[in-house]
């Protein structure tokens, strides 16, 4: 999932290092957190944490529109539960396996999985002491289907419940401000007391995972629409904390404080350690960083939303596995939830032999250098990244062991000469080619350095930047974009069923690679529903190679990200299952 | 007069009209899609098409500028399927869906600091911009004549942003006399908003003392000239009165007049300095917007500068027709 | 934004001198000129900025130094900083070479000037030539076609200029392409010239029309009306010819002053498109890293702020020079 506005800021505001960094939904685990025990000092009950942040809001505080990995990891480990969540674990299996929240299990579903079932804990309530009821997560979910109002969330709900589409494919209930379809709704999600029943139009073995995503409660009274949890119509909390007050813009804040009805036993997860958590926005990343190293005051208790400034990473660490002395148990290195990729418009460039020639041409080690180096991230192999667990296997990609490559390993600054063998192969002269990305100076000379290596190879580049801010709503349209440009795409949960369908199915939604190939359709469909989930990982696995074989898009690398904390806070690990801070756990120390 | 102002207030309509068209047209214009942005990652075209609708986007440009216009003088309301809809009352500017905020409401939270800016810079260039023209004036053909030109000249070549970029350089991370910026209301915390604010005046001031200095310098030369100041001398009036009650009145009321105007621009034109010390004023609202492809916040505070600096000439042009009837017929 | 405050050139009467003199305005602003060590020094430095800008990329290019060529090999794989001090400035790379591909940054500067200068010189022949007769126009007809271009100048100086060029670069350099102008850094530098062009001919437009005003008031031009000259004629053979000092001077202000703006712009972000390079696109990188390289923030911004000094050194003498009521 990528959200763009967090990014313009960073690559817009001076002081920014301009890293690709864009926000996006989690999953997977970490290969090399930092986990050694932090900072001297025990966890401390009270104080407070703060959060810098150099966005000028939350993108969204609505639980059915949140989206971002960090952001979801920061609120449901504070303020809004779902039915189940992940558990806290540094460890790569463990901080991706999910575990009950609002409800008592992680699920019970049909012999088919076609139908899950969830029942509530007693005990859990609203920050006013009401109890948080199956209705009200039945509501919460519902909101979903509102699409031009509760925008910009995750669609599950409406991808998997079994409701009929309307003529124009669009789902047939509108949500429950126009209530059109309420009835096909209220069939598919049923509450018996305490228990409520999600029926599937397909069968969706991990369905318990798909429920950590905007599957919470909202209560209908709260319910404002558009403005739920903007300033004005503070979002209500089931969580350990409350909203008390939340501004936006630089200097803005949003300050936590403890829901005193809150229901310890009725929390098997989270910790609620300190009294108060403040979010201040719009610090510049620069500031932010120069903050954090000297850690005085009050940043003894910040941490950092977003990353470190590549220029102060050789201060940090000595490499992307170690701190320096100075630095220990305060920096977490670690894969961030992407996979990074250009995307290559299949309809414009039909021939597989000119995309193999375009990634084999590519110079993937001076584009990294660029970036970080080693800091920035490995060599991709493929779009499902390792740290998802069981779906990834190499494709071999980068072994050279693919019929294609002819048993030569493609060197990690390209080979101009290879490339122009496959070009040849096309039978037509090396095409001119557009690349698309987001205007930041960074990207700027990432460009310069595509433009070079494949032009090497016979190509001819153009590059065309596009505003940062409006950049994937403008190349997803073929109309207004080139041959290839950059993306990135990370997993929703460890489970490529996250990955492969939306990068290359039309209905999939993050198609920029314009794919809509019936074979491969259906193969996407048989792995999707596939219940056995050996089988399933199989077939990901062969779907991840498929990609590769015909260069649907150009892997480039698995990103990794660099944060950083204060001396006096902990734990100091990054939370495989959003690549983000452990929120839910985390405490000052005296 | 009457006449001359009821005319020139009917011309400021007009041309408020034709900016708030030109503008409307233009940003109508930009590459992205505004609709595909507020739809999140499982986009199907159905939902564009829905957010589409929601934002006014499906409708002809002209129904979208009408719309416009009566929320200006009626109000609107917004996102009408949420229980509770976003009531904008008049003068309503449009809301925000990125910001989920309304437009004048974002444009009330950033312009106190880029009001402050302003002001601040503004005083700065005329105290410092006047005095040493004057001083260098006083002095002419001195040394410290050509040292004040010598600093104007560095200064005004100096592009903004490099100055702004040495001053953090040096003074915040080399020498730390001051920390990095961080705007604060001056009536929340004073010590912080001066030392927030002390560098990103001296950037935007700069450019302006140095042409001040210059233009001040010349005015008071010129005036020196001038038969009544002649006059006066002639009369035996101390050195001292000449040059404070008649040569600096008679030559520093077209600065302070022109200063009216550069303070208008200024407004405008605080972009930089805004963005590269990270304040969260009017430029850098304008910026992110237009990078967000929020085409009602561009509007919006396109407009509202706008206006100020219209209004802002139009006070000027009525200064000057009071002082010189002249203007009048011209 | 891209103003020459008109009080620098406005009320000036340069021709004055001319005709209470045998030589010819030229010989006199000459003579003034060379006098003035300081005009000829920037006068040098400028001629050589030129040459810089002219030949050196071709010169480059004999040594086999090139802006685009990446060094891998000079830059540290853990975040991209070159080895040694000050971004590795050695005698390879005089200047260092840039974060992150260990591009030289002297050749970077070579070429990125050259592109700056094509961009302001033109930008200013532009607003020059759009300023003046635009301004002949409202000054000599009067009336309504100068009510008319009053208000267009209004309406031009009240846009928030700096906007608007951020947000339409991308489609009206696309406009451009589908006019026909080549695509790529072409269509790019032109939509550069045209937007300064636009946005800055208000400003002369302003003097040049005070000038016409008083200048039709004159003697010499109520002899040639009354003569029954037309006003075509009058216009270019009688008024034009008093009117290029004034502008001459504006020339020389403004042209810093775009060199300056084209800074800001792709400072800003928008600019030439890569692999090339301006002033303020290799300052906005510099941002990232001068708290460690500091360098990447003194060099180009030297190299720029030594051009803009002389220019304006230039321009201030040449209005000394110009201008009999010259203070000094």
């Amino acid at each position: 999932m990528v959200r763009s506005k967090a990014w313009l800021l960073r690559g817009f505001a001076v002081g920014v290092a301009f890293a690709l960094t864009l926000a996006a939904c989690g999953g997977g685990n970490a290969v090399s957190s930092q986990a050694s025990g932090g900072a001297s000092g025990a966890p401390k009950t009270g104080g407070t944490i703060y959060l810098l942040s150099l966005n000028q809001q939350w993108d969204q505080v609505d639980p059915q529109r949140i989206y971002t990995g960090e952001d979801l990891a920061f609120f449901g480990g504070t303020i809004q539960r779902s039915l189940t969540s992940y558990k806290y674990s540094a460890d790569a299996k463990e901080g991706t396996s999910v575990t009950a929240d609002l409800a008592t299990d992680t699920g019970k579903p049909n012999a088919t999985a076609t139908e899950w079932s969830f029942t509530l804990r007693d005990g859990v309530t609203w920050q006013d002491g009401s109890p948080v009821t199956c209705e009200d997560v039945k509501y919460g979910v519902s909101r979903t289907f509102a699409t031009d109002v509760i925008n910009q969330g995750p669609t599950y709900q409406v991808a998997y419940l079994d409701i009929p589409s309307a003529k124009d494919g669009s789902s047939a209930y509108k949500g429950p401000y126009k209530k059109t379809g309420q009835d096909l709704y209220d069939k598919a999600v049923t509450c018996n007391g305490n228990t409520i029943t999600f029926k599937l139009s397909k069968p969706v073995p991990d369905f318990n995972y798909t429920v950590t995503l905007g599957f919470s409660p909202v209560r209908k009274s709260d319910d404002t629409g558009e403005s739920y949890g903007q300033p004005g119509h503070l979002v209500v909390s089931d969580g350990p904390y409350m909203v008390q007050s939340y501004s936006i813009g630089n200097g803005g804040k949003m300050v936590l404080v403890r829901n005193p009805k809150w229901n310890k036993a009725s929390d098997p997860i989270r910790a609620n350690y300190p009294d108060t958590w403040e979010v201040d926005f719009g610090i510049d990343p620069k500031v932010m960083d120069q903050r954090l190293i000297a850690s005085a005051g009050k940043d003894n208790f910040a941490i950092q939303y977003g990353n470190i400034q590549p220029e102060n990473l050789a201060t940090i660490f000595t490499d992307p596995e170690h701190t320096t002395a100075q630095f220990t148990g305060r920096a977490v290195s670690g894969f961030d939830p992407y996979a990074r990729y250009y995307w290559v418009n299949v309809n414009k460039v039909p021939d597989v032999n000119v995309r193999r020639a375009m990634w084999v041409a590519l110079d993937r080690q001076a584009i990294r250098l660029n970036i970080g180096g080693a800091f920035a991230g490995n060599m991709a192999d493929g779009v499902i990244k390792p740290n998802i667990g069981q779906d990834y296997a190499s494709t071999g990609l980068l072994d050279g062991s693919l019929d294609w490559e002819a048993g030569t390993k493609v060197p990690d600054n390209g080979d101009p000469d290879l490339a122009k063998t496959l070009i040849a192969k096309s039978g037509k002269p090396a095409p001119t080619l557009t690349f698309n990305f987001a205007n930041t100076p960074t990207n700027a000379k990432t460009a310069a350095i595509v433009k070079s290596s494949l032009e090497k190879a016979g190509f001819t580049i153009k590059v065309a930047p596009l505003e940062a801010g409006q950049y994937y709503s403008i190349v997803f349209d073929p109309k207004k974009s080139g041959e290839f440009g950059t993306a990135g795409w990370g997993a929703d949960w460890p489970n490529a069923s996250t990955v492969i369908p939306p990068l290359f199915t039309q209905k999939g939604g993050w198609d920029l690679s314009q794919l809509d190939d019936a074979t491969l359709n259906q193969a996407v469909d048989a792995a999707q529903t596939d219940t056995d989930r050996a089988d399933q990982s199989k077939k990901w696995q062969d779907l991840n190679k498929q990609v590769v074989e015909n260069m649907w898009v150009l892997p480039t690398f698995f990103g990794l990200s660099q944060t950083l904390a204060g001396k006096k806070v902990g734990p100091i690990y990054r939370w495989p299952a959003y690549g983000s801070w452990p929120y839910g756990q985390m405490y000052t120390m005296p | 007069m009457a006449a001359y102002l009821v005319r020139r207030v009917v011309g400021m309509v007009v041309l408020l009209f034709l900016l708030s068209v030109t503008v409307f047209v233009l940003f109508n214009l930009l590459p992205g899609d505004p609709a595909r942005l507020t739809c999140g990652k499982a986009c199907t075209p159905q939902i564009i098409e829905a957010n589409r609708h929601r934002l006014g986007l499906d409708q002809p440009v002209l129904t979208q500028y009408t719309n416009f216009v009566k929320g200006i003088f009626f109000g609107r309301t917004f996102s009408e399927d949420s229980p509770e809809p976003i009531i904008c009352h008049a003068p309503c500017l449009g809301y925000s869906y990125n910001r989920h905020q309304q437009v004048l409401a974002a444009i009330a939270d950033a312009a106190p600091v880029t009001f402050w800016l302003a002001v601040g810079a503004f005083l700065i260039w005329i105290v410092v911009g006047i005095s040493m023209g004057i001083l260098a004036a006083l002095n002419r053909g001195s040394w410290v004549d050509r040292t004040i030109m010598g600093i104007s000249l560095i200064g005004y070549s100096m592009p903004s942003f490099f100055i702004g970029l040495l001053l953090i350089f040096f003074v915040i991370i080399r020498f730390n006399w001051l920390p990095f910026p961080s705007y604060v209301s001056p009536f929340d915390n004073p010590i912080q908003f001066l030392q927030t604010m002390i560098l990103p005046w001296i950037v935007l001031a700069v450019l302006n003392a140095a042409f001040y200095m210059r233009l001040t310098r010349n005015q008071v030369l010129e005036v020196f000239g001038d038969d009544y100041i002649r006059t006066a001398r002639a009369k035996g009036l101390p050195e001292r009165v000449v040059v404070v009650k008649h040569a600096l009145r008679a030559g520093l009321t077209p600065i302070v007049t022109a200063a009216g105007l550069d303070l208008a621009y200024l407004l405008g034109g605080a972009i930089i300095s805004e963005n590269i010390f990270n304040l969260p004023g009017l430029g850098s609202l304008a910026v992110g917007s237009v990078l967000n492809s929020d085409l009602p916040l561009i509007t919006g505070i396109t407009l509202v500068t706008a206006t100020i600096i219209i209004f802002a000439n139009l006070v000027v042009d009525l200064l000057y027709a009071v002082i010189d009837p002249r203007v009048r017929v011209g | 934004m891209v103003a020459v405050p008109s009080s620098e050139v406005a009320g000036f009467q340069g021709e004055a001198q001319a005709q209470t003199s045998g030589r010819s305005l030229r010989q006199i602003v000459w003579a003034r000129l060379s006098r003035d060590r300081l005009a000829m020094v920037c006068m040098v430095v400028l001629v050589l900025y030129y040459l810089i800008a002219i030949v050196g990329p071709v010169v480059a290019g004999v040594f086999g130094i090139s802006p685009y060529t990446l060094h891998s090999e000079l830059i540290s794989d853990l975040g991209g900083k070159p080895f040694g001090a000050l971004g590795g400035i050695s005698w390879a790379h005089p200047l260092g070479v840039e974060w992150g591909t260990g591009r030289d940054i002297s050749a970077q500067l070579m070429f990125g000037l050259r592109i700056s200068l094509v961009i302001a010189t033109s930008a200013t022949l532009m607003t020059v030539a759009l300023g003046t007769v635009i301004g002949i126009v409202a000054g000599y007809s009067g009336g309504w076609t100068d009510n008319l271009i009053g208000r267009l100048m209004d309406l031009v100086l009240a846009f928030p200029f700096l906007l608007i060029v951020l947000a339409l670069s991308g489609v009206l350099t696309d406009r451009l392409t589908s006019l026909g102008i080549p695509e790529g850094n072409v269509s790019h530098i032109v939509y550069l010239i045209l937007v300064m062009s636009v946005f800055g001919w208000p400003y002369l437009a302003r003097i040049v029309r005070g000038q016409v005003l008083s200048l039709r008031e004159r003697e010499f031009v109520e002899a040639a009306v009354a003569m029954g000259a037309n006003k075509r004629r009058i216009l270019f053979t009688e008024i034009l010819p008093n009117l290029w000092a004034p502008i001459l001077v504006y020339a020389t202000l403004t042209l810093p002053a775009y060199i300056g703006l084209e800074a800001v712009l792709s400072f800003l972000g928008v600019g030439v498109l890569p692999p090339d390079v301006t002033f303020g696109s290799m300052l906005a990188s510099s941002v990232s890293y001068f708290q460690v390289v500091p360098t990447y923030l003194f060099i180009p911004g030297t190299v720029l702020v030594i051009l803009v000094v002389s220019f304006n050194l230039l321009g201030d003498a040449l209005r000394d020079a110009l201008d009999p009521k010259a203070v000094h």
